[in-house]
């Protein structure tokens, strides 16, 4: 399937801002954000949000300031390759802990500040105390990523590139969830995803994880559905008592390879590691694990492993147009491989589809 | 004061001093079996002993099953940990109570705890996690004691108050060194795994781990047993042992070795656990009375039979794991309250 994102692409770019007016709109605490023009210095505390801010803006010149962690997963990654000079962005406005430096956030001068929601007045009244502009997100569902991605290209004045962003989210999680419905509850396979591996295992139920919700979309049902509430550490015998047909290794620990499951006593016998279903989630512009600006990408990724009998997204060909309009950049081969870990689980079970022709 | 230090030489301050240790060690024994047949992968008893049986029979081989495997690579090594780890921290504790004639005193106090959790933490934040994080845990543990015995000693002599204060002030600022590394650990990754380590947990048993465990845990556990009749020496006024011939000093330190070995090796396999070395001195006192020579081996069979059932609690219980660090503290916390309370209603006032 090709989206009309492919199109979209060709005139991302033409189109500028024409906003005069005020901007006006609610944030995640009910807060309402008011600001007299699109903002120019943005400043992101959420480690996630500063390469969705580069994604909606297609430029990194507005991002005056982020997470320590997040400046370091850009530098490491391909954003660092796509866009250098992101390595000159200040990282000190915040430690990792989102405690704002306020003197540092003066100093940059951002026209507006976004910080996590709901954490207490610990983490925003130092920065609406010091006067600066603030917008604060919540983080989780695909619903709230679409809502404060919304807001920051509001914030930006760049209403038409969401749109764009959003319709595709929209479209990809439209064609996938029309082809897994008809799926019967027993070909669905049960997929735990370790959000930490290389001391504990950490994994979540059901409720409010996005993991298990795109897990669920591509066709797949949640093998931790019987831990209660979010992420907790469990034991390798809990894992072979819930026997995964898949594992999913995240991509935030970046040492963490398929030899954690694959030379484990306990864990190379469960279904996943026997059926060689076991994979590690790819690092592209963003950690492919969590909402971010390049979702869809996972969802499709996801749908191809978890049934390959049923979707055969073209996921070089998507990648390629994705960020050639999230960042205007042309993927080579080589950037592909390395997102996806060819070189390290291109021999898994169905993994073959992903590799270049 | 002197009707304290009279009672300890004593031996029959309990009610049932040497035939309580047959069910201590029968109690010990049970609560490792059942260990050993619990878990949230079910494999019944019979497989169990089936499983048991057949490595007896040929003990070099190598578990082929999922159930085998879960048995032998999981459970016994976990349940061994546990139960060792919960002697060496209540004999830690027994030890240094009776050094310093203050039933407050913990492994906790000389700082080794805290030294040893800033050793782990360092070496989780670079990355490092295995034997690298137990040498530096053990490392920065006994560092914390170097620094506590010089800060200590003056003029060639330690008093044990001037101990104390400097296990405080070594301790305090071990503590903070941690709280700097939460401070810069990543959020995303080194974070999370400092956190629940420092909480305390036995899920990364293996026999590998046990191996290293064992070393540290078995020579302190051996030292303070050979030190069994100085402890009681020791627990005397200052002047009182030196008038008996003892050292003060030298013997102290001794124990204070011990303790750390074990505390840790304790710290660097499983993170800091609480409580133990605080409670099951206690309980132990009410069984076998105040003489170290059944003391010892007293909080060493119950401080295991403790830890193993508290381990057993954490893994079984919900799909998750619970920190080993919260479940001591919830119901080391009130049975010590109850302890405390009449602790000094059967000693009085001094």
């Amino acid at each position: 399937m090709k989206t009309k994102f492919a199109l979209a692409a060709l005139c991302a770019f033409a189109i500028t801002p024409v906003m005069a007016d005020e901007i006006r709109f609610t944030d995640h605490e009910e807060r309402i954000v008011t600001l007299s023009a699109p903002a120019e210095r943005i400043a992101s505390i959420p480690i996630p949000m500063a390469s969705t801010l580069i994604a909606i803006d297609g430029r990194t010149e507005r991002l005056v300031g982020m997470n320590p962690t997040a400046k370091s997963a850009i530098v490491e990654g391909i954003l660092g390759r796509i866009f250098p000079e992101a390595r000159d962005i200040p990282s000190d406005i915040t430690a990792p802990n989102f405690i704002p430096n306020v003197e540092e956030l003066a100093r940059v001068n951002p026209d507006l500040v976004i910080q996590w929601a709901g954490r207490g007045p610990d983490y925003v009244d130092p920065i609406t105390n010091a006067g600066l502009d603030l917008m604060t997100i919540m983080y989780g569902t695909e619903e709230r990523t679409r809502e404060y991605m919304t807001m920051a290209a509001t914030a930006m004045g760049r209403p038409e590139r969401i749109e764009q962003i959003i319709d595709w989210r929209a479209a990809v999680e439209a064609d996938i969830a029309a082809r897994t419905a008809t799926i019967p509850e027993n070909e669905r396979p049960t997929v735990l995803y370790l959000l930490r591996a290389q001391e504990n295992l950490r994994a979540s139920g059901t409720e409010n994880n996005y993991n298990a919700w795109y897990h669920m979309l591509a066709g797949g049902r949640n093998a931790a559905d019987d831990l209660i509430g979010g992420w907790s550490d469990i034991s390798v015998e809990q894992i072979a008592a819930w026997d995964p047909e898949v594992i999913f290794l995240n991509s935030f620990e970046a040492d963490l390879t398929l030899a954690r499951i694959l030379d484990d006593p306990i864990l190379s016998l469960t279904s996943a590691a026997q059926s060689g279903r076991v994979y590690k989630m790819p690092l592209g512009g963003y950690r492919w694990d969590p909402p971010n600006q390049e979702s869809p990408l996972t969802w499709m990724w996801t749908a191809n492993l978890l049934h390959p009998d049923v979707f055969d997204y073209d996921l070089r060909a998507e990648m390629r147009d994705a960020y050639r309009v999230l960042y205007d950049h042309e993927l080579s081969d080589a950037d592909i491989d390395k997102i996806l870990w060819m070189e390290m689980q291109g021999g898994m079970a169905h993994y073959d589809q992903f590799a270049a022709r | 004061m002197s009707s304290r230090a009279l009672v300890v030489p004593g031996i029959g301050a309990g009610a049932l001093p040497l035939g309580a240790f047959p069910l201590m060690l029968i109690g010990l024994l049970i609560a490792m079996l059942h260990a050993v047949g619990a878990g949230r992968f079910d494999v019944p008893w019979p497989r169990i002993i089936e499983i048991l049986w057949l490595r007896a029979l040929d003990p070099t081989g190598h578990p082929e099953t999922m159930d085998a495997r879960i048995v032998e690579l999981v459970r016994l090594p976990r349940v061994l940990l546990a139960a060792l780890s919960g002697a060496a921290l209540a004999v830690g504790g027994a030890a240094l109570q009776g050094v310093f004639r203050n039933p407050l005193v913990s492994p906790q106090v000389l700082g080794i705890s805290q030294g040893g959790a800033f050793g782990g933490a360092l070496a989780i934040l670079l990355g490092y996690h295995g034997v690298v994080l137990l040498g530096m845990s053990f490392t920065f543990g006994l560092l914390a004691l170097v620094l506590v015995g010089l800060l200590a000693r003056i003029n060639g002599r330690t008093e044990v108050l001037t101990v104390i204060l400097a296990g405080m002030i070594v301790g305090a600022f071990f503590a903070a060194l941690v709280s700097v590394l939460q401070f810069l650990a990543d959020p995303n990754s080194s974070l999370p795994a400092i956190v629940y380590w420092l909480m305390g947990s036995f899920s990364t048993a293996t026999w590998p781990r046990l191996g290293l465990a064992v070393p540290g845990m078995v020579v302190g556990l051996l030292m303070l047993w050979a030190l069994r009749y100085r402890l009681n020496l020791l627990a005397l006024e200052e002047t009182e042992a030196r008038s008996l011939g003892v050292d003060p000093d030298r013997e102290r330190w001794l124990v204070f070795v011990a303790a750390t070995l074990m505390t840790g090796t304790s710290v660097a396999v499983a993170g800091v656990i609480g409580w133990i070395g605080l409670v099951i001195p206690h309980a132990a006192r009410l069984i076998v009375g105040e003489d170290h020579r059944l003391l010892i081996p007293a909080s060493a069979l119950l401080g295991a039979a403790y830890l193993v059932l508290v381990d057993t609690l954490a893994r079984t219980v919900t799909a998750a794991e619970i920190p080993l660090g919260v479940l001591t503290a919830l119901i080391g916390a009130p049975v010590f309250a109850v302890l405390l309370r009449r602790h000094f209603t059967r000693v009085g006032q001094p």
